[in-house]
């Protein structure tokens, strides 16, 4: 046979070699802002996990006892609802904050932005600024460069452990997974996922970095969707920066038919996905805005105004408004829908939380032991009946059954359950043979707290008569 | 790289749900695994669920990817080039 044909493009792009980029470091008001929320996400992040509250962590997803605290709520199995509801008030927001200002949550919240600013703020502590960081990676292996390198992965090491060890203490109460990690006394399991998001944390952050966003987020592949021309995106000045070029300071270089952008690339060298925003919007972009403060100090620096690269939308753009038309465009019925959405629902969450229930109570008919007749010609079934304090002080309820005459409960009527506990008891129902009919009848419990009145339950049940 | 990142990611986040879902309606405590009650304690078992979601998902997002090479690439997968010859 003859020889195959060249690999076709498709698989080429698949197999296409990753140039690694290196950022430049940049400074300004959006780097400012991005540093902010790396410093109050991660101290969130980092500190929540030691928070005490009521003799317990505030914040602890308990997976063995099946119970997730927040604060001074407890969540069960049962309330999984309430989780769901949560997911779709941030999928809202999401699409909301990206219908006003795009990625601005990929810019300046995602974790994978955080953990890579972290770790780009370490390797330029270790290696040095951009250049440096280049030539170091030229440079033949020398002593320097493995000392460099050792120390930026043995930092990186170390903050990725820290990290997934903070992870898993939102599973196992932190306290009892320090002492056993002081007692070398882990669990399989918990060493297992500790490694796990350590390393998910140096792969992504210190070697993946830009290539996560670009081939694993499916929030970038969803943008197109959620932006319209009135979206305010990170934008370059076609009109004002074209046609670009270098200039020598003196001249004039409108008279000589140059626009603003004189070309120096730092928009590019900033860019933390390596793209040229002058390009026009692209999905790569992850709306970090480094370009922009990058291109102001290279305004400022030539004397040009600031904004060459921008906020703003791409009506704004081409119709030339200001700050004002433009803000105003922003509000359109996109966004009002999507807000009044939001706010229901929001409403809705809060209020379901304020009257979440504190008590619980499933009722089982007991498979044992069948309907059967016992003395003065009365006939018995045995419930049981689960009952779930979920606020966080133990309880007495006492225990009431109606639905048919003259029925009652035989044995004790009152129950002690402790807090944010489950109690399963037993419950025999009587009733006179005459006053049920054969087959099934309805009949309600009804669990009421002893302390609070308002704290009540009404179930139904079937009582049997054969 | 990038095929195992678009295969393996979509499955964890899938996998996530997935446990997320199962988990809040079912006690692994109170499940029987081939006929035996599921003793592990529960921190093995929701694992164990974990990967074994992500497996599954994994496969999923594995075979999406291997039907939406076109017949080209198929035909001429570089690392079987010797037979053709
Ligand atoms: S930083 Fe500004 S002036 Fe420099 S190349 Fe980019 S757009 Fe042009
Ligand atoms: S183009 Fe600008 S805003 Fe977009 S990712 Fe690059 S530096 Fe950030």
């Amino acid at each position: 046979m003859s020889t195959p044909p060249a690999t076709p493009d498709v698989a080429a792009s698949l197999y296409e070699v990753r140039q690694k980029i290196y950022p430049r470091a940049v400074h300004g008001w959006f780097a400012t802002w991005r540093w902010l929320f790396v410093i109050g996400t991660q101290a969130v992040f980092y500190g929540l996990c030691w928070l005490p509250w009521n003799g317990r962590q505030a914040v602890l997803f308990d997976l063995a006892a099946r119970k997730f605290y927040i604060f001074g709520l407890v969540f069960w199995p049962q309330d999984v609802f309430f989780l769901t509801v949560l997911l779709i008030i941030s999928a809202y927001s999401l699409f909301l904050f990206t219908a006003i200002g795009g990625r601005l949550w990929c810019g300046y919240a995602c974790p994978q932005t955080v953990y890579t600013e972290m770790f780009i703020w370490v390797e330029r502590l270790i290696e040095g600024d951009r250049s440096a960081q280049i030539r170091l990676d030229k440079a033949p292996l020398g002593a320097n460069k493995i000392a460099r390198k050792l120390a930026k992965h043995a930092v990186w090491l170390g903050g990725s452990f820290w990290t997934g060890f903070t992870f898993v203490g939102y599973f196992t109460p932190i306290k009892t997974l320090s002492f056993e990690v002081v007692t070398m006394s882990l669990g399989g399991w918990e060493v297992f996922w500790i490694l796990f998001y350590s390393f998910a944390t140096y792969g992504n952050a210190g070697w993946m970095r830009e290539q996560v966003c670009k081939y694993m987020c499916p929030y970038a592949r969803f943008q197109g969707v959620m932006f319209d021309p009135d979206t305010l995106t990170v934008t370059y000045d076609v009109d004002r920066g074209e046609p670009r070029g270098s200039r020598s300071r003196k001249d004039d270089h409108r008279a000589d038919g140059k626009g603003d952008c004189v070309d120096c690339g730092i928009c590019v060298q900033v860019c933390p996905t390596g793209i040229d925003i002058r390009k026009g919007l692209q999905y790569e972009c992850i709306g970090c805005s480094a370009c922009i403060d990058g291109c102001n100090q290279v305004m400022d620096k030539v004397g040009y105004p600031r904004g060459l690269i921008r906020y703003s939308t791409q009506h704004a753009l081409k119709e030339h408004w200001g700050w004002r038309q433009m803000l105003t465009h922003i509000v359109r019925p996109r966004i009002i829908i999507y807000t009044v959405i939001l706010g229901v629902i929001v409403l809705a969450f809060v209020w379901g939380l304020g009257h979440k229930s504190t008590l619980r109570v499933d009722v089982i008919r007991d498979r044992g032991t069948l309907a059967r007749e016992v003395e003065d010609e009365q006939i018995e079934n045995v419930f049981r009946l689960q009952v779930m304090n979920v606020s966080e002080q133990p309880q007495r309820y006492t225990m009431s059954v109606s639905g048919i005459e003259s029925i009652a409960i035989n044995g004790p009527t009152e129950i002690e359950v402790p807090a944010a506990t489950t109690k399963s008891v037993s419950v025999a129902v009587r009733v006179p043979e005459h006053s049920a009919k054969k087959g099934t009848n309805t009949i309600y419990f009804d669990v009421r707290s002893l302390s609070d009145d308002k704290v009540s339950v009404h179930e139904k049940a079937r009582f049997l008569r054969p | 790289m990038k095929s195992w990142m678009v295969v393996l990611w979509p499955s964890f986040l899938m996998a996530g749900v997935a446990e997320g879902v199962f988990f809040s309606l079912v006690n692994p405590q109170e499940l029987y695994l081939l006929g035996e009650v599921v003793d592990y304690p529960p921190l093995a078992a929701y694992s164990i669920g974990f990967l074994a979601f992500w497996a599954l998902c994994s496969a999923s997002s594995w075979l999406t990817c291997a039907m939406h090479t076109n017949a080209e690439a198929v035909n001429h997968l570089p690392p079987h080039h010797g037979v053709h010859q």
